[in-house]
């Protein structure tokens, strides 16, 4: 039927006079929250920008594994004109030659230079990054008054953190922790980066025998020792935003997703968000997450894609997104926005998030060129075998070497 | 060849072609594709280029193929050997004229109608570090010392009545129904004397905490604590349809077998070893085989575990075929195609040498 409608919308056009397009862009993104988000600023911000060519824009979230079902539907054809790009597959999807070079067809000046450096393969650019996120740091203001103990903040370092979160528990008994880690490069890894390590190096191997990765590590499984730190499991929740929001725990490493997850979970918990503690080198380090706007190499309709794409990051609707408390936004304009100056728990928290892209030793969440799951597998399990004392930190990081070995073997 | 012989030929064949179509499509098409992408570099986007055996090659050096092959053989085996014994037994509880068959053929076969993806959800469920499973472990330890004693006087007053009958030289056996219900009785009384007087009682105890997926125990040392939780549901849902066919197989025995064995004087655990177990030596092959086939694919209940089990505590061969070749943005169809052919060797060489060695006779006619 689609087809059908399709064909004769090209009939349609191939008839009318030059000028009057009639083109359905579809465009494919997450499910969950994101339909509604999506379809929202469709109706807002694209629809009136496009109809007047005559372009009809619609959703399709794909179900389950993004990655996988984008992998599919482009290697099937089948993939929309639009979709999102996630940033830390940008390289293997590249790599698939599906998608469109946008360099020439979309300025990219107006966005974080960070976020367009993660769309760059090769000195082109790929994608406009839609929103960001980055790690912070929340704590519960309630259990630090109990505890008597001085909130956790800017100047804190990995030692005078860890000091705070020992004195919390020791104050307030066996009930409660200092944080839930989870066994994920997606939460370690910024503290490895803070500590100088790269992902990868010149050659593009990764090396997590490296000792500035190793100290981090150290740190990082070191605090489950005297369970100061604790596995989501343990508390019956898979992420350390669930331990959190049970106010369970001191504080939490996330990114600004958690504030929409309190603000329905637990509304009453009074927190606050500081930067993540500093390495001994006195820096911090940061992982950028994001997901970018990217179009279909092979869409038969792409001045009216780059029009869509266009629309969707404009200026009004990331701003709509901002003050919303949604997402960060990624042009660089916003970050001055009155949002950020607020003083509410979490437009605090957006604004450590926002400032999080450029303090420190910043990378992107990714693998490069490998699948995610299968690079961060050597690590996840190293980190899981030493938070759960099955393990010593040098046996399990270098059996995470061998295998990553054998993987950039491949 | 004449010509009726040549019609029959035809007909046979268009007959047969619904079947063959399929057959040419589905297996040998696909099969041959498969075999030919396994030397190859395909990833779904790009031309496919011969590379030989490297593929081969990679698959035994990842450490997570290698993990992927003992979890499978571990599984299989393991599981395989569950369900056979089980389905037999079932099926010899069910072949009795016992009040309520039919209810109880139904009840049985329950499992294995209900989706397998269900089955495991309600598994993940039951199986919560604070879920179902362990809640009753933490009643049953507090509740030990009650149990205990319970149970210490029943054995011990059936002990003593049949110990006085046998005295007075009455034939009486240590599970004497009429004995077993005083010693019931008396147990209960006591126990029940003994919890009110205070003597014993409900202890505290901390909750039993097992975490059945997000762990990286090993049973014995060798199987991993999230495989045997897939192991137990496999055999759950895979009993009651070979329970089925050894139910089947049952039927066939003819009566005058037991009916000599018992004249002969055999126990009833006798006639299951002696006449049982080898008339159905048949059956059992075909389970065996179907068992171990199914077996060696597993692959749904592991994709409904996801994430909550670490994927080296649950990945089989066939799992692993699937996230080599669907893995996002990265699609390995070569090693992902290498593994399904040596996954697809393992098979076969299993049947035939289950077909060689342990049933041989039955094999050949």
């Amino acid at each position: 039927m689609n087809k059908a409608l399709l064909l004769g919308l090209s009939l349609l056009a191939l008839g009318a006079t030059a000028g009057a397009q009639n083109v359905t862009i579809k465009i494919n993104g997450y499910a969950g929250q994101d339909p509604a988000i999506v379809s929202d600023l469709i109706n807002r911000f694209v629809k009136p920008q496009v109809a007047k060519d005559g372009i009809t824009v619609t959703y399709e979230p794909l179900q389950g594994d993004y990655n996988q079902q984008l992998t599919n539907l482009l290697s099937a054809g089948n993939a929309g004109d639009v979709f999102y790009l996630p940033g830390e597959t940008v390289q293997p999807f590249v790599a698939t030659g599906r998608i469109l070079p946008l360099n020439g067809l979309v300025d990219s000046k107006a966005f974080l230079s960070n976020l367009n450096k993660t769309f760059t393969v090769g000195g082109k650019l790929y994608g406009i990054a839609k929103d960001f996120n980055t790690l912070s740091l929340v704590y519960n203001k309630d259990l630090f008054d109990e505890a008597k103990v001085a909130y956790p903040n800017a100047n804190d370092t990995w030692t005078t953190l860890a000091t705070k979160l020992r004195s919390v528990r020791k104050a307030l008994g066996n009930d409660y922790y200092g944080a839930c880690f989870v066994p994920d490069y997606a939460r370690m890894g910024a503290f490895a980066l803070a500590n100088g390590w790269q992902p990868f190096d010149a050659q593009g191997r990764t090396n997590v025998q490296d000792p500035k990765f190793k100290a981090a590590f150290d740190w990082y499984t070191g605090l489950a020792k005297d369970k100061t730190v604790v596995q989501p499991s343990d508390l019956s929740t898979d992420w350390g935003g669930g331990c959190f929001g049970k106010g369970n725990t001191a504080i939490a490493i996330e990114g600004n997703w958690i504030t929409g997850f309190l603000r329905d979970n637990a509304p009453n918990l009074n927190y606050g968000t500081a930067p993540l503690p500093k390495a001994t080198s006195g820096k911090r380090g940061n992982f950028l997450y994001t997901v970018g706007w990217a179009i279909n190499a092979r869409t038969k309709n792409k001045a009216a894609a780059v029009k869509v794409l266009n629309a969707l990051t404009s200026a009004q609707a990331q701003q709509y997104i901002l003050e919303r408390g949604l997402a960060i936004p990624s042009r660089t304009a916003l970050q001055t926005n009155a949002f950020f100056k607020k003083t509410t728990p979490e437009a605090q928290n957006a604004s450590v998030v926002f400032r999080g892209a450029s303090d420190g030793n910043v990378v992107t969440y990714t693998a490069g060129r490998y699948n995610l799951g299968e690079w961060t597998r050597p690590i996840n399990e190293a980190l899981a075998s030493v938070l759960s004392g099955k393990s010593t930190s040098a046996a399990a990081l270098q059996k995470a070497q061998a295998d990553l070995n054998t993987l950039q073997k491949r | 060849m004449n010509t009726q012989r040549r019609q029959e030929i035809t007909t046979a064949l268009i007959f047969l072609a619904p079947f063959l179509v399929t057959l040419a499509v589905f297996f040998v098409y696909a099969f041959v594709r498969a075999l030919y992408f396994s030397f190859t570099d395909y990833n779904l986007f790009n031309d496919p280029t011969l590379v030989g055996i490297k593929n081969y090659t990679d698959i035994v050096a990842d450490s997570l193929f290698t993990t992927a092959l003992a979890n499978t053989l571990l599984f299989a085996f393991i599981t395989t050997f569950l369900q056979t014994v089980f389905a037999l037994i079932v099926a010899n509880i069910l072949n009795q004229k016992i009040r309520g068959l039919a209810f109880f053929r139904t009840a049985w076969y329950m499992p294995s109608i209900t989706s397998s993806a269900v089955i495991g959800l309600i598994f993940l469920w039951l199986l919560q570090r604070r879920g179902i499973f362990n809640y009753l472990l933490t009643q049953f330890l507090a509740y030990a010392p009650v149990i205990g004693t319970l149970a210490l006087v029943l054995v011990a007053a059936q002990v003593v009545q049949v110990l006085i009958e046998r005295a007075r030289r009455l034939p009486a056996s240590w599970f004497d129904p009429a004995l077993a219900s005083v010693s019931a009785l008396v147990a209960i009384a006591l126990t029940w004397l003994l919890t009110s007087l205070g003597v014993v009682g409900v202890r505290d105890v901390p909750p039993v905490d097992i975490s059945y997926y997000a762990t990286t125990a090993r049973i014995g040392g060798v199987l991993p604590v999230p495989l045997a939780t897939i192991i137990a549901q496999n055999t759950f849902t895979t009993v009651p349809t070979l329970m089925l066919f050894f139910l089947a197989g049952l039927q066939n025995i003819p009566r005058a077998l037991y009916e000599a064995a018992e004249i002969d004087g055999a126990t009833k655990v006798q006639q299951f070893t002696r006449v049982t177990v080898p008339m159905l030596r048949p059956v059992t092959f075909y389970v065996i085989t179907t068992g171990l086939i199914g077996t060696l694919q597993m692959f749904d209940q592991v994709a409904i575990i996801g994430a909550a089990a670490p994927l080296a505590q649950r990945i089989t061969l066939a799992y692993y075929v699937y996230s080599r070749a669907f893995a996002g943005g990265v699609s390995e169809v070569g090693l992902a195609t290498a593994a399904a052919i040596v996954l697809a060797v393992i098979t076969l060489i299993i049947v035939l040498l289950q077909r060689r060695f342990f049933v041989a006779d039955e094999a050949q006619t």
